[in-house]
């Protein structure tokens, strides 16, 4: 069952084109990455998906079309985007960060329980709970990006470059959790990332962007194997 | 003594209108990054529109309520229709365009009901109460403690409801508070309801002593411009501060430093910034906020 | 014809245009009515102060809400000059020197504040300065304001009155608009553009955004008080009434209905400011605020360049009429959902939102 769809999809700011046709498709539960080089127009197709950028093409989620919603309309839907550069809503507690992310769901019990598995998925902000959330280092802020994108129960996680400026140690402990993350709840997870590895650890299939479209597509397996392309694209 | 306290009391209670005024400018201030230099003025029209309906012989409290109410609605349609397009972007666009509001509802109020004074009845009674010695007035009293309540219930609102963390998130970082489903416009009007009807209810219990008239709150405004300047922009509790202080002194330079007298004591709040804020650029309470190029 | 010889070709028209222009400016006088004179005088007036206003807010983008005190002080110190017999000379140079140093004292210390500090500071200025005016009534006349006539004309020059005050603010009033003009196509203009845009890129190129706000500032209260002098020239009587709030908040409106960031829109703000109020006033006093703040509300939604940026603004609805869709793009029929904060071009006040699209809606 195809969760999400992507057709010949174009985006631009302003006068500016950046997508020039992409095309991509996210199975229920599946994982699928988008890899490519600086501007390649990775992150812009996670904002075409999640209403922040004027678009062309087909967008489908579960069975509707999507273009032309607003981001919290998008939301709503079960889409959950953790966007380039954490979006951490700083004078905000880690704990008010996470209640946020639960903001339209009706059920306190479980919202409880579900603020406790984020902290037990992310030990390191259990002792953060209460500080605001721009005092936490930049691994802390990521978690807890993830953390508040998980708290609305989403169907579908929209996780842009999770990496990026993190220690690679600190990203790797990122991208377990994540994949933990994934083992328990089974959800569908749209990952753009740079660096190759850590992207094929977490995705089951991926596509290549280069210049606002696909150039490659296939499973990580395949993709993996390809020497040029990595090199190349994915900068190892 | 009697003097002194009374003084103090009194310049509680204009404080506390100045305090609501500051409140008002930094909270739209937060929501929206912009300065609302209209604040006032729409306070004096939500004033107006209680006269009308007292006028009508609805009684006072009624009024109240029902203008009170009005101005959220108000606000929230400023904000939806006039500021919006202009919010985080050049906060002195923004500004320019608040002053523009200003002029027109100042207008508004001109010549629907003229530049004359008219008595607006006060919610509290004029009697005077004895206090230490001296004899204060009870509205004075009950006007700073109306508006210390209001503010302390904004404050609860604010820390302990889903709807107080929204609008703090909205405040935050409002691209991202959209992304887990926030409805940003929405809490955007919101916010500007609120700062409107704290500047209402400022309007409706200071306009029995000031006489209704369009440019009522016009020194107010620049009080609480001079409180948020002291307090912080940031700091709700500072600028608080910072309008209570001013009210007192400004009631009691005038009484005691007759150089300067009733007509000059605006000076005083001014003279003070220039001199705290050589020392302290950030105000008494705020934090520094770093700007990332 | 290659662009060398347009751009020569359209500096000889201005040429013979600014050529011609001042022909007629010193000429006017001499043909029309009294009447007509004293109006083209006041608006000369006002356009000064609405130019140093725009030297301060519409290219260094800093709000300044007390320009009028500076006004007024020109106008005081005139008049206290006049009335003890100073040099005329003198009594020009003093209403600006003191105007500017009043203007540096409040600058160095608002400017510190940053953001919009110097607009909540500024509103202070009127505000407090009218109290002050009725105060220090030695030198101003207490709240019955004080009269100074200096601008008969002499018996040598053969002129009316009114011609000989024209052409002494005609004198005051081009040489403020050259220099301004000069000072906004220098360096300094370019140090005013940067700190506009941002601070903090401006001080990355070495321009300090402290001094440079400083500087617009005070040059600012310069030209506010050279119009002050102007003032008293043509209307020879000031009181605490001329730098009054709601003064304060005409000649900023008129600033950007004229057009904020331009020379030439200045002028046109001086016109508005003398034409408009009058207008109102005339059909019915209690009209003039609403309609101003209408007015000035109504520039910054559909003219925010103000009216010197009309013709630009036509050009660009002409164009946009006729059929361009070239690329083959689908029509977009979604739009960015958050506006980037967008600065507005140095040259024109807050243009640019019509690429701010956000997708409204409660």
């Amino acid at each position: 069952m195809t969760l999400l769809e992507l057709k010949d999809v174009t985006a631009s700011y302003g006068p500016v084109q950046v997508l020039d046709g992409v095309s991509l498709s996210v199975p229920e539960g599946g994982s699928v990455g988008i890899l490519g080089a600086n501007g390649a127009g990775k992150t812009t197709t996670l904002r075409a998906i999640s209403g922040t950028v004027r678009t062309g093409g087909t967008i489908r989620f579960d069975g509707r079309d999507i273009r032309g919603l607003r981001s919290d309309q998008v939301a709503a839907l079960g889409i959950a985007h953790v966007p380039e550069g954490r979006g951490t809503l700083g004078q905000l507690s880690v704990r008010e960060n996470l209640m946020v992310g639960a903001y339209l769901r009706k059920d306190r019990k479980a919202i409880e329980t579900d603020i406790d598995y984020c902290l037990n998925l992310f030990p390191q902000l259990q002792d953060r709970v209460g500080s605001r959330a721009a005092a936490l280092s930049g691994g802390e802020q990521q978690m807890l990006a993830v953390g508040r994108a998980f708290m609305a129960k989403p169907k579908l996680l929209l996780l842009d470059e999770a990496s990026l400026g993190l220690a690679p140690g600190t990203a790797k402990t990122v991208y377990q959790a994540i994949r933990r993350l994934r083992l328990d709840s089974g959800i569908a997870m749209l990952v753009v990332e740079q660096n190759a590895n850590l992207a094929f650890s977490l995705v089951d299939t991926a596509t290549v962007l280069e210049t606002g479209r696909n150039v490659l597509t296939g499973t990580s397996a395949e993709l993996k194997g390809m020497d040029e392309i990595r090199r190349a694209y994915l900068g190892g | 003594m009697g003097t002194f306290i009374q003084l103090v009391v009194d310049g509680l209670a204009t404080g506390s209108i100045y305090a609501a005024l500051a409140l008002a400018i930094v909270l739209v201030n937060q929501a929206t990054g912009l300065i609302n230099f209209a604040q006032g003025g729409m306070a004096v029209l939500s004033a107006y529109i209680a006269y009308v309906f007292l006028q009508l012989g609805l009684p006072l409290i009624l009024a109240i309520l029902i203008a009170v109410a009005l101005s959220f609605v108000f606000g929230a349609l400023v904000e939806r229709f006039l500021v919006r397009r202009f919010e985080r972007g050049d906060p002195d666009t923004a500004v320019v365009v608040t002053i523009g509001l200003l002029t027109l509802v100042t207008g508004i109020s001109a010549v629907l009901w003229g530049y004359n004074n008219l008595a607006f009845p006060s919610l509290f009674p004029l009697t005077s109460v004895e206090i230490l010695g001296a004899v204060v007035s009870v509205r004075s009293l009950a006007t700073a403690v109306t508006i210390v309540v209001i503010m302390v219930i904004l404050q609860l609102l604010f820390l302990r409801t889903k709807l107080g963390l929204a609008l703090r998130a909205v405040a935050d970082n409002p691209a991202s508070a959209a992304f887990s489903g926030l409805p940003v416009g929405r809490l955007l009007m919101v916010g500007w309801g609120l700062a409107a009807t704290l500047g209402a209810i400022a309007g409706v219990l200071v306009a029995p002593q000031l006489t209704l008239t369009p440019g009522m709150l016009d020194t107010a405004l620049v009080y609480a411009l001079a409180a948020v300047i002291l307090g912080g922009l940031n700091s709700p509790i500072g600028c608080v501060v910072a309008a209570s202080a001013i009210g007192v002194l400004e009631n009691l330079v005038a009484v005691y430093i007759p150089l300067i007298g009733h007509d000059l004591k605006i000076a005083v709040p001014f003279v003070l910034i220039f001199v705290i804020l050589i020392l302290r650029p950030q105000g008494l309470f705020g934090r520094k906020v770093v700007v990332r190029v | 014809m290659s662009t060398a010889d347009a751009t020569a070709r359209r500096r000889r028209v201005r040429a013979v245009l600014a050529a011609l222009a001042a022909v007629l400016l010193v000429a006017a006088p001499l043909i029309l009515p009294a009447f007509a004179n004293q109006t083209l005088v006041r608006i000369g007036v006002y356009a000064v102060a609405v130019l140093g206003l725009n030297i301060v807010m519409g290219y260094t983008g800093q709000v300044n809400l007390g320009q009028i005190f500076f006004v007024g002080l020109g106008a005081y110190v005139t008049a206290y000059g006049v009335n003890h017999d100073w040099n005329i000379l003198l009594v020009f140079v003093a209403a600006c020197a003191i105007a500017g140093v009043a203007g540096l004292l409040v600058a160095l210390a608002a400017a510190r504040l940053g953001g919009l500090a110097i607009a909540m500071v500024t509103i202070a200025l009127p505000i407090v300065g009218v109290p002050l005016a009725k105060r220090l009534s030695e030198f101003t006349g207490g709240s019955q304001g004080i009269s100074a006539r200096f601008t008969d004309a002499p018996d040598w020059s053969g002129l009316a009155n009114d011609q000989w005050q024209f052409y002494i603010v005609l004198i005051v009033t081009a040489g403020a608009f050259l220099l301004a003009r000069s000072l906004v196509r220098g360096k300094y203009g370019r140090a005013f553009a940067a700190v506009r845009e941002n601070e903090a890129v401006a001080a990355s190129m070495g321009i300090s955004p402290y001094r440079t706000k400083v500087l617009a500032f005070t040059i600012a209260s310069i030209f506010g008080g050279a119009s002050g002098f102007l003032y008293l020239a043509a209307v020879q009587y000031t009181s605490p009434e001329t730098l009054s709030f709601g003064h304060s908040i005409s000649l900023l409106a008129a600033m950007v209905i004229g057009g904020a960031g331009s020379i030439a829109g200045s002028l046109l703000g001086g016109a508005y400011y003398v034409f408009v109020p009058q207008l109102t006033n005339s059909i019915d006093p209690n009209l003039t605020t609403v309609s101003q703040g209408a007015i000035l509300l109504a520039v910054l939604f559909l003219l925010p360049g103000g009216l010197v940026s009309l013709p630009r603004a036509v050009r660009r609805l002409t164009r946009r009429a006729a059929p361009r869709r070239s690329t083959a793009q689908t029509a977009p029929e979604t739009s960015p959902q958050t506006a980037p904060a967008h600065r507005p071009v140095p040259d024109a006040a807050p243009e640019g939102h019509e690429q701010t699209e956000r997708q409204d809606g409660p």
